[in-house]
């Protein structure tokens, strides 16, 4: 979707802050969010996609202005309500009104000693040829919709050169509608003066990690 | 339960917002208690994610890989040919965001910047919570337009004949910066070595650490 997440070129957002140090957690209240999210025993049909297309269609007000945290907050509440595990009126309230069955129990503070150390991946075995290889001139695709994807806005009808392939990961346009289909990704290098015709080049270069259907080739010249 | 569809998450968004407490504290405080009374989460287990995150897992993880890095070639090399099994050699652990863990060097003539203009992807698994600026507006939107700009706020000044690669990560492919090793370390220990590397010296928005050693 073309949304307000997509923040990668965009102008009137001021300096960047920098700090030097700082707590891992501002608030107590963020942190046990982090939590929640760790420790949730969670349905079947949620994915890290679908958690990112629903936190991208927060109001871009409240996209803008809210906590990070409060963020999660917000995106796990709806995908709670949307799975019908919660109501409205229960995450207000914080009492439950109806049980829910068919999901496993939660993990124990004991169990997260040996989960803490799992780790998600999203390559996947793949029957087909990728279509690029490396040093391949490739240009991102204009196509857009309104589902999730990972393509930004600011690289899509720019060229770039393929410099790495990753073997196939799982597409999170499909990922985010509950169908698990991988395709090949690619890292693609673009001059940043491609990108961004105001800015002098003098060879930097913005990489994006890109999916095979993100990408068309482009006849060598 | 219902089949997820987060085509419909905006109407959630509207339903939610007009119903629960506007202090994301008491949100937050709500949403737990009405988790466990559901039987979907154990509040012993937000406390030890909480602990492992805010207390056990943060830059000081990524220092040790870039220690190591220094010191040995061969360690260098299986790094950046693939981090996430070169980490595991280390003891690391922690599995957070570190499935697919790309490591990429600076040198004299590269600079390495990381950023996630989607979203705020982050190596947490050694890098730990990402900080403030990493997840705002400002960085996301002009880190991969002005990079040298943004690294000016940072107090970085590149020369021209240094190249600027941006990491924009919009895959699960999580990126670490190598830093460079700074002159009149020669013959330091590891933990030595590692107590200089900073965590935005990981990030990309620092390029040369200073060499006061408060390590041993």
């Amino acid at each position: 979707m073309d949304g307000i997440h997509d923040l990668g070129g965009e102008h009137g957002f001021g300096l960047v802050k920098p700090t030097a140090d700082e707590p891992p957690f501002k608030h107590d209240w963020e942190g046990r969010m982090l939590g929640i999210v760790r420790a949730i025993s969670r349905p079947r049909d949620w994915n890290v996609d679908k958690f990112r297309f629903t936190r991208e269609q927060l109001p871009p007000v409240e996209y803008l202005t809210r906590p990070y945290f409060d963020q999660w907050y917000r995106s796990y509440a709806a995908m709670l309500l949307g799975s019908g595990l919660a109501t409205a009126e229960e995450l207000a309230s914080g009492r439950s009104t109806h049980s829910v069955t068919g999901l496993a129990r939660p993990m124990s503070a004991a169990e997260v000693a040996t989960l803490r150390t799992a780790t998600a991946r999203f390559d996947r075995d793949y029957p087909g040829q990728p279509r690029f290889a490396v040093a391949d001139k490739v240009r991102a695709s204009l196509t857009a919709h309104s589902g999730h994807t990972r393509l930004p806005r600011y690289a899509r009808g720019h060229a770039g050169i393929v410099v790495a392939f990753h073997g196939a990961h799982v597409v999170p346009d499909e990922n985010s509608q509950g169908r698990s289909i991988a395709e090949p990704l690619y890292t693609v290098a673009f001059a940043l003066g491609e990108l961004f015709p105001e800015q002098t080049d003098i060879g930097d270069k913005v990489h994006l990690d890109l999916w095979e259907r993100y990408l068309e080739p482009v006849a060598p010249s | 339960m219902t089949a997820y569809d987060p085509k419909h998450a905006a109407e959630h968004h509207d339903e939610i917002h007009s119903h629960v407490p506007s202090d994301p504290a008491l949100r937050v405080k709500a949403l737990e208690s009405l988790l466990v009374e559901k039987g979907l989460v154990d509040s012993g287990a937000i406390d030890a994610w909480l602990e492992i995150y805010r207390d056990q897992v943060g830059p000081k993880v990524g220092a040790r890989v870039v220690a190591r890095a220094w010191n040995d070639v061969a360690y260098k090399a299986r790094l950046l040919a693939d981090g996430t099994t070169a980490i595991k050699e280390l003891g690391i652990q922690d599995g957070w965001a570190v499935g697919h863990l790309k490591v990429v060097e600076n040198t004299d003539q590269v600079h390495n910047l990381v950023v996630c203009t989607l979203c705020s992807c982050y190596p947490h698994g050694v890098l730990g919570m990402s900080p403030s600026w990493y997840k705002k507006e400002a960085y996301r939107s002009r880190a991969v337009r002005e990079p040298r700009a943004v690294l000016a706020e940072f107090g970085v000044k590149l020369p021209t004949h240094v190249t600027v690669n941006i990491w924009d990560s919009t895959a699960e492919l999580r990126y670490l910066v190598l830093p460079q090793r700074p002159s009149g370390t020669e013959g330091w220990t590891e933990n030595q070595l590692a107590a200089i590397v900073t965590r935005d010296s990981m990030i990309g928005t620092e390029r040369e650490l200073p060499t006061t050693s408060t390590g041993g």
